[in-house]
């Protein structure tokens, strides 16, 4: 069956290159069929972008939106199509969804050969994550970094400034907490948390099936991560879910988190400021957010569906998208643009994404990096909660995500 | 004296816990309410505040606009009615076939049936949506109605109940020439009315609360439900809760107003049946 369908994917291939070599004009009246996963405000500026390139594309695509609910309802159901091979034309995915199933993605490097416009504009970190897997599999589209939010009305009346360092982020939150009696720190994403900090201390997660962060480094990113708990300056989202919330009511002096939850962040009373997180012996900001990639099997299809990835991957569409979502653009280009460079004037979060565009980094994805995620965010949650040692935590990580890792 | 006394005193002790009870279940319908007319920020106002600053009524108006809530609306209607009415059929049926009717192999099939309740329904739903598509049904009415007019659990304990009915009932209307079809509907299900309202209850609110399933096989929004509106104001960084808010005091509105039409009989099915509702 997998042969069949890698001669059928390598026919498909030949044919959608023998569209290519042609002329864009060679693509036919279709419509495809994306599911994403944007709702509210989100959604809207897709379906605007969507609307403008249906109407001006000229070559008779349609793309049909179909919204699927948020990023786990997206994976379920692509996770239920690639079974019942029922896969739209296109979707927005995070690698590791596709992880197990490369055989049903349209790999993309003829497509980006052939006709895309300066690939090398696209971040570096952003190529690098599409392909992860040795061809390009997936192209970014609604890409996000972390941003250290905090509350710089009392920053300022404590004289004290956005740490750089993990260091000094320690100083500066001990500084606030023990001014001002209240938590100051927190991490919307905890297993995000431990990952950024190793990353940044050139310890590894995973390596070839194994757990690779049960030693020294691990411990020592540990402690200094739970002592941040344990001696009040840090804490949990808890209920709320998202920091944003407590951080509005003035709970919470400050918290790393998505910029994409910048539009989330409406201060009771204080200005916020927005920074690029600390950094450790090297600077690594994680990226976060989905790509775009191709199934359609059918090469009018991928053609059309190449036409609206060139669309919305272009610095025109990139930096509306930007602008309207709190997404960053995924182009060099799309940052330097004048619209861009007045928006930035206003907005503090997106600096504070321009800051980090050379140090992005992603997180990898491999068979089971889902399932090891959201295991090891509820242990160290427990960790904190129970007060758990640092070398115990990660006995304990280390054992549940290598259990994970045997069963792939 | 004293017993009169006594009697006020337990009375208005009663009187009190009720309250109590009242103001418990009501508090989080209020909650939601006064949510949905509050601003952004003061939606998670900390300590919070009871009533908004200023009524956002606007929040209503925002919601309907984020998604297309009268056609989920009169979709989930449709699918709540129709597969709850073919559940109740299929049910007392199947209900009636394991309870009265002799046939071999009956205990057998009704252990295998039984068994399947040990399955969670989240490794179901792949194997579900596979079916739902080879058959050519995603995208359409059938795939959110049929895989629920069958509910072994609903079979089980009508089953129960139809076991309850004296067989001498049966043997009495076998002497006077009633069929097994007659019977049931002459007799067994008059008898079980409560019985048969509880699981059309419990069906039918759990049908306009399903979310993944419908999610799963649909795409167009002209096929969706009211759950999947909901969906319109989260994202992953956020949530807008008063939107949010706004949207479920529309959605649970008719589940309430189907209470207070019908609450003799669900508070009878529940006392009777001893389902907790």
């Amino acid at each position: 069956m997998k042969k069949l369908l890698a001669t059928l994917l390598t026919v498909c291939m030949l044919l959608s290159l023998a569209v290519f070599t042609g002329a864009a004009a060679d693509t036919q009246p279709v419509t495809v069929e994306f599911w994403h996963a944007m709702s509210g405000g989100l959604q809207n500026a897709l379906v605007a972008l969507t609307d403008k390139f249906n109407a001006e594309n000229g070559l008779g695509i349609t793309i049909n939106l179909t919204n699927q609910g948020g990023y786990t309802d997206l994976s379920t159901k692509l996770l239920g199509a690639i079974a019942s091979d029922t896969l739209p034309d296109m979707a927005q995915v995070y690698n590791s969804w596709i992880a197990s199933s490369l055989d049903v993605v349209i790999p993309l490097d003829d497509f980006i050969a052939a006709d895309f416009d300066n690939y090398e504009d696209i971040l570096p970190g952003y190529r690098a994550e599409g392909a992860e897997f040795g061809p390009t599999y997936t192209i970014a589209f609604n890409k996000s970094v972390q941003v250290f939010f905090y509350n710089k009305t009392k920053y300022d009346e404590l004289n004290l400034t956005a740490p750089t360092t993990w260091q000094e982020l320690h100083d500066v939150t001990k500084a606030y907490y023990e001014a001002t009696g209240m938590a100051a720190f927190g991490y919307d994403d905890l297993f995000g948390m431990f990952l950024q900090y190793m990353l940044q201390n050139d310890a590894g997660f995973v390596a070839d099936g194994q757990v690779v962060f049960n030693n020294e480094k691990g411990v020592e990113a540990m402690t200094f991560l739970l002592d941040l708990f344990a001696n009040g300056y840090a804490r949990t989202a808890g209920e709320d879910r998202y920091l944003s919330g407590p951080f509005n009511n003035g709970l919470v002096g400050g918290y790393i988190g998505s910029s994409a939850g910048a539009a989330y962040v409406k201060p009771d009373g204080f200005e916020y400021g927005a920074a690029a997180i600390p950094v450790g012996v090297k600077p690594a900001a994680m990226q976060a957010g989905t790509n775009l990639t191709m199934f359609a099997k059918d090469p009018a299809k991928q053609a059309a569906a190449w036409e609206y990835i060139k669309f919305l991957t272009s610095t025109e569409s990139t930096v509306y998208w930007a602008m309207n979502t709190g997404y960053l653009p995924i182009r060099q280009s799309g940052f330097e643009s004048d619209e861009f460079q007045a928006y930035m004037e206003t907005s503090v979060v997106a600096r504070a994404c321009y800051a980090q565009t050379a140090n992005m980094a992603f997180e990898s994805a491999f068979p089971g990096a889902q399932e090891i995620r959201n295991k090891l965010s509820s242990e160290m949650e427990a960790a904190i909660l129970e007060g758990k040692t640092a070398e115990q935590t990660i006995t304990d990580m280390a054992a549940a995500a290598q259990e994970i890792l045997d069963r792939q | 004296m004293r017993y009169k006394s006594a009697k006020a005193l337990s009375k208005s002790l009663i009187y009190l816990v009720l309250t109590l009870g009242a103001v418990t279940t009501i508090l989080p319908f209020l909650w939601m309410i006064l949510t949905s007319l509050k601003g952004g920020t003061e939606v998670i106002l900390m300590p919070p505040r009871l009533f908004p600053s200023v009524w956002h009524f606007d929040n209503y108006s925002r919601a309907m606009e984020a998604a297309p809530l009268a056609t989920y609306f009169v979709n989930t209607v449709v699918v709540t009615v129709t597969s709850t009415s073919l559940m109740l059929i299929v049910t007392t049926l199947a209900a009636f076939g394991f309870s009265r009717l002799k046939f071999p192999g009956r205990d057998v099939v009704f252990g295998i049936l039984l068994a399947t309740l040990m399955i969670p329904g989240e490794m179901l739903i792949i194997t579900n949506f596979v079916t739902i598509s080879r058959l050519g049904w995603m995208d359409t009415r059938a795939a959110l109605i049929v895989p629920f007019m069958a509910s072994v659990f609903y079979i089980y304990l009508l089953r129960q109940f139809f076991r309850k009915v004296p067989d001498t009932l049966y043997y009495a209307a076998k002497v006077d020439a009633c069929s097994d079809w007659r019977y049931l509907w002459k007799v067994m299900v008059p008898i079980n009315k409560q019985a048969m309202s509880t699981i059309a209850i419990l069906n039918a609110i759990a049908c306009w609360n399903a979310f993944l399933w419908p999610l799963m096989v649909t795409n167009s929004e002209t096929k969706r439900v009211l759950s999947i509106g909901l969906v319109q104001f989260q994202t992953e960084a956020g949530t807008d809760y008063e939107l949010l808010m706004a949207a479920a005091s529309m959605l649970v509105l008719p589940i309430i107003l189907m209470y207070l039409v019908m609450h003799k009989q669900i508070i009878k099915g529940v006392t009777q049946s001893g389902i907790k509702g």
